[in-house]
């Protein structure tokens, strides 16, 4: 198992993921923060944040998650007021309306939370609302290969 | 007359005892060869009777060499030229190119334009193309972004260089995802070449690479048209899905 990092992400791919940690390049007086994809399936390269241009891509077998991070100022937020990322997902979590397809087939879950001082989401999409029972062992897998490194990272700046 | 015929026997003699000589040494070698097992000499022999101490040594066979090349498909872990983690996954397609390029080699401009051109490689459906370049340490990431085509993943890794055991840019490896193996690999001086090598491959019969399709229906069915539309660059609003005539094609 060979571990990706970046941005202050590390995740330890199980076999059969691929993913990929990067951020975009700020504007001028912009910030961007740290932006995870990871897949079971052939991951575009324009794959957009929340995964429009891959989730087409699935296959009722494939899951596809995104972790994002969002500015410090949205600590201590109502949204995220959780703490620490979650790992452990049953498959009443997942609904078919949380998944941005529109068809009905995949089933989705986002979870907002704070973790070492850095607010993130957290959202997974299965190909298959009803397999999303057999994809929950996989996605466990990878959800605990993820650590998010707890001090602040300093935020691309330009200008 | 005596004389001559003393002299004879006396040399008739002493050539007889050179020859004995000769035997007795020829058979000791003999001897000895066979003790060791060569298996030299006559196998009906008792060797033992004749040990000079030196036991037969024993000949064991050592740990089975590797073959020359593997045919594994490790992921690609890298960077992108902005810097970005990334990993590629062998098992994520039903086929996967890779191709290994440089950013200075001049055979390899020709790849770094052609490979953008899916068609003239002759991928099937289901494919994808990953071009690989050595790590940071040993190629501009600068010059590298400069010759990246859009819409291919570019990744910089050394390691996948020492993996795939690439001898030379520009190389190309053809991994079955469904059998996280190489099927195909070597140089190509021209996209020509490298079509030959992936149509070569993909007529081998021992591999299937179209995915397998399992009769859908209803919103399923929906799901797999646009995932087929899209692995063929039809996105939503292209103009291919909204023809002003049904004789438009064949004009």
């Amino acid at each position: 198992m060979r571990t990706l990092a970046a941005h202050g992400l590390r995740a330890a791919l199980p076999v059969g993921f691929e993913g990929r940690i990067h951020r975009h390049e700020p504007a001028a007086g912009e910030q961007t923060y740290a932006v995870a994809h990871f897949s079971t399936f052939a991951l575009p390269p324009t794959t957009a944040d929340f995964g429009n241009g891959a989730v087409q891509l699935m296959a009722t077998r494939d899951i596809f998650a995104v972790l994002l991070e969002y500015g410090t100022e949205s600590v201590g937020r109502r949204l995220f007021a959780d703490h620490g990322m979650p790992r452990a997902f049953e498959h009443r979590d997942f609904s078919r309306l949380a998944a941005r397809d529109g068809s009905g087939v995949q089933s989705a879950v986002q979870r907002f939370f704070v973790e070492g001082g850095r607010p993130f989401t957290l959202y997974v999409v299965l190909g298959s609302h009803l397999g999303r029972r057999a994809l929950l062992a996989p996605l466990r897998s990878l959800l605990d290969g993820i650590h998010i490194e707890p001090r602040p990272v300093r935020p691309r700046v330009i200008g | 007359m005596t004389a001559l015929a003393v002299a004879l026997s006396f040399a008739v003699l002493l050539l007889g005892i050179l020859v004995v000589g000769l035997l007795r040494s020829h058979a000791d070698v003999l001897r000895a060869l066979h003790s060791l097992g060569a298996g030299i000499g006559d196998p009906s022999a008792d060797v033992d009777d004749h040990d000079h101490g030196a036991g037969p040594v024993p000949i064991t066979m050592g740990p089975r060499l590797p073959s020359e090349r593997g045919a594994a498909a490790p992921d690609v872990f890298g960077t992108t030229p902005a810097g970005d983690a990334v990993a590629v996954s062998a098992g994520a397609a039903d086929l996967t190119l890779l191709a290994f390029l440089t950013g200075g080699c001049g055979t390899c401009h020709a790849f770094w334009k052609g490979l953008s051109t899916r068609a003239a490689l002759g991928l099937p459906t289901g494919s994808r193309v990953v071009i690989v370049t050595k790590g940071p340490e040993l190629e501009s990431p600068e010059l590298v972004a400069g010759l990246a085509p859009p819409g291919i993943e570019v990744i910089l890794s050394t390691a996948a260089w020492v993996d795939y055991e690439v001898p030379a840019a520009p190389y190309f490896a053809l991994v079955d995802g469904r059998a996280q193996r190489r099927v195909g690999e070597g140089l190509a001086s021209t996209v020509e070449q490298l079509a030959g090598l992936i149509q070569r491959v993909v007529a081998d019969g021992n591999h299937r690479f179209a995915p397998a399709r399992t009769h859908l229906d209803g919103p399923e069915r929906e799901v797999d048209n646009d995932r087929a539309l899209l692995a063929s660059g039809i996105g939503p609003g292209d103009p291919s899905l909204y023809p002003t005539s049904t004789h438009a094609a064949s004009e």
